[in-house]
């Protein structure tokens, strides 16, 4: 008895997440009337715009989870070795990304680094980029944090310091070396939530005018019928591709099972 | 002048003073236990000599070099941890040769190093593991390999066996003695068990309440415990009421019964003895037999004498017969070793 029920949710849990996949996959095979066929995907794969927005997207999405994990992984690891009592502050502060909207963000960035400011990020190409990749570093920072705090919460911080330093080693050794290998598996599922999260975002590089995907996704929504569809299934795999290659390289780089 | 001197240390945490002027002086090679009760300030002043804590007040010197304000990382020290602290992330050769590594030795030497740290501690085959896959006691022997590895001046020691059964314990504690003097390492080893402390040490550094109560060796600390709270720390021991009658005589009575220790003592003392300290005779003080239990090689005595409860050993004889509880005999006056400490210290 028990088992049907736990079959029933699978199944229910299945259709949840499944029929609107296979309801877009449906609609974006059926630009030819009367019968299946790839043309959407051949419109949307031909389009120079969704080649240089998707790679544009990919790259900042990378960089984002460089950027986060600099600032992350040392960050959660001194609160936990030096500042335990600051950790409820600094993980309220890591949550504010999820209650301020995107929209706040990029307006306070647009007038605090506008071409009138003292640093007028706004004013160049360059600019703008590294203000959208704060942005993302920003709207990433719950997850990754969430992540790496948890990694380390399974390692004895503080013991662990003290053997390294006790051989010799300064800081840059043991967060390099030692406390990064030992969190490796936290941050690539921190990392995986960032690249999601970039690769459709619309908020802040549409405000900041920048060819990033999400845009590029909004606007042909706003104009087609067929290759929205036919995009969503595109990116959806992309995505799912990129997180894989990840995980490859990752298991590569030498992840090792952390068995107790 | 010693290898390792501690100058009047202290330590205050806010308001809270957990080591009171603290004074050592460690001959090279010289191993050295600090025994205390948890709280009692041990491993604040190994943390001290280490770096990971800076003292409030004091010196440290090694060598004659002052380094009480040098990183952790400068000092050139060896530790072992209670919970092992290897890194997970290398494997057993790799966490040896970390310390080498930091210090930017040749591979080649780091291997025959390593190597060589391995075969010392009795783990050659284990280079390639991981620590995962080691058990407790071959785990803290790799965390004593490594903290030898880059041939530090001073190890230190905290607690590294409290974490481990019974057996590895003692086999381990052996071990790391034979290390030591082999190495002639100088070395603070700092335990809240007193048998690892009396069986491995060349001193004993007794501590409660932030304070050195008493230096001394294994032999000194359990025969001629300074204070009360040593004699009552280290080893079981029996209290006596006794009652002063001629202080320059040593003239006591305990229990009604008269006798004199043959040299002065105090005009209030208490009076104390080790379980295997007291033995039975046809007269003396009269006790009454509350327990019997037969140890093998020793034979527990549980008594009563003018209402306290007192313990007295000896070795098992196989003609000698038990007594029953609830029998009334008497401990000897003459055939027993007394300690005498002061009255309330």
């Amino acid at each position: 008895m028990k088992r049907i029920w736990s079959w029933g949710a699978i199944v229910f849990g299945g259709l949840y997440f499944l029929l609107p996949l296979i309801g877009t996959v449906e609609f974006s095979l059926r630009m030819r009337r009367g019968e299946y066929s790839l043309d959407a995907y051949r419109s949307v794969l031909a389009d120079p715009q969704f080649r240089a927005t998707f790679s544009y997207s990919v790259v900042m999405a990378l960089l984002t989870i460089v950027l986060g994990v600099l600032i992350v992984v040392p960050t959660a690891y001194w609160v936990r070795l030096r500042l335990p009592r600051l950790r409820p502050v600094i993980e309220f502060i890591t949550l504010l990304p999820l209650v301020i909207p995107a929209i706040v963000v990029v307006f306070g960035y647009i007038r605090l680094y506008n071409t009138s400011s003292i640093l007028p990020l706004t004013g160049t190409a360059s600019g703008t980029n590294l203000l959208l990749l704060c942005g993302y570093a920003t709207l990433a920072l719950p997850y990754m944090y969430r992540a790496v705090d948890t990694g380390l919460s399974t390692l004895d911080v503080r013991s662990l310091t003290e053997a390294a330093q006790s051989l010799g080693a300064g800081w840059t050794r043991i967060i390099g070396s030692l406390i990064l290998p030992n969190v490796l598996g936290a941050v690539m599922s921190g990392a995986f939530l960032s690249f999601a999260i970039v690769i459709g975002e619309f908020t802040m590089a549409a405000l900041l005018n920048r060819p990033a995907f999400g845009p590029y996704m909004q606007l042909l929504g706003a104009n087609r019928a067929y290759e929205p569809a036919a995009l969503a299934v595109i990116a959806f795999a992309a995505t799912w591709g990129c997180m894989g290659v990840m995980q490859l390289i990752s298991r590569l780089a030498g992840v090792r099972k952390t068995a107790k | 002048m010693s290898f390792l001197n501690l100058d009047h240390l202290q330590k205050s945490f806010g308001s809270t003073k957990v080591v009171h002027d603290f004074n050592l002086n460690v001959e090279k090679g010289e191993f050295v236990s600090f025994l205390g009760p948890s709280g009692c300030g041990k491993t604040t002043v190994l943390r001290m000599v280490a770096g990971f804590e800076e003292p409030s007040v004091g010196r440290i010197l090694i060598d004659g070099q002052d380094v009480t304000r040098l990183r952790p990382n400068q000092r050139q020290i060896g530790m072992v941890f209670q919970a092992y602290a290897l890194f997970p992330n290398l494997t057993v050769a790799d966490n040896v040769g970390f310390g080498l590594k930091v210090a930017g030795v040749p591979r080649a030497e780091r291997a025959g190093r390593v190597t060589e740290m391995l075969e010392l501690i009795g783990l050659p085959e284990m280079g390639a593991r991981f620590p995962w896959q080691l058990s407790g006691g071959q785990q803290q022997r790799v965390a004593l390999a490594r903290a030898l590895a880059p041939r530090p001046r001073v190890l230190l020691l905290d607690e590294p066996l409290s974490a481990l059964d019974a057996k590895i314990r003692v086999s381990l504690r052996n071990q790391i003695r034979e290390i030591q003097q082999q190495l002639g390492i100088t070395t603070i080893f700092v335990t809240h068990d007193q048998e690892e402390a009396l069986s491995i040490s060349d001193r004993i550094v007794v501590m409660h309440k932030g304070i050195a109560d008493q230096t001394g060796t294994p032999r000194q600390i359990y025969n001629q415990p300074a204070t009360d709270f040593v004699a009552g720390f280290v080893g079981t021991l029996n209290r006596f009421d006794a009652e002063v009658l001629d202080a320059p005589t040593g003239r006591l009575r305990v229990a009604g019964t008269e006798f004199a220790l043959g040299r002065a003592v105090p005009s209030a003392v208490s009076l104390a003895a080790r379980p295997e300290g007291l033995s039975l005779a046809d007269d003396g003080i009269p006790a009454e037999v509350t327990g019997v239990e037969f140890l093998g090689s020793v034979q527990r005595l549980r008594m009563r004498v003018a209402g306290r409860e007192i313990v007295l050993d000896r070795f098992n004889a196989p003609s000698a017969a038990l007594p029953e509880p609830g029998e009334a005999v008497h401990i000897s006056t003459q055939g027993s070793s007394w300690l005498v400490l002061p009255h309330g210290a």
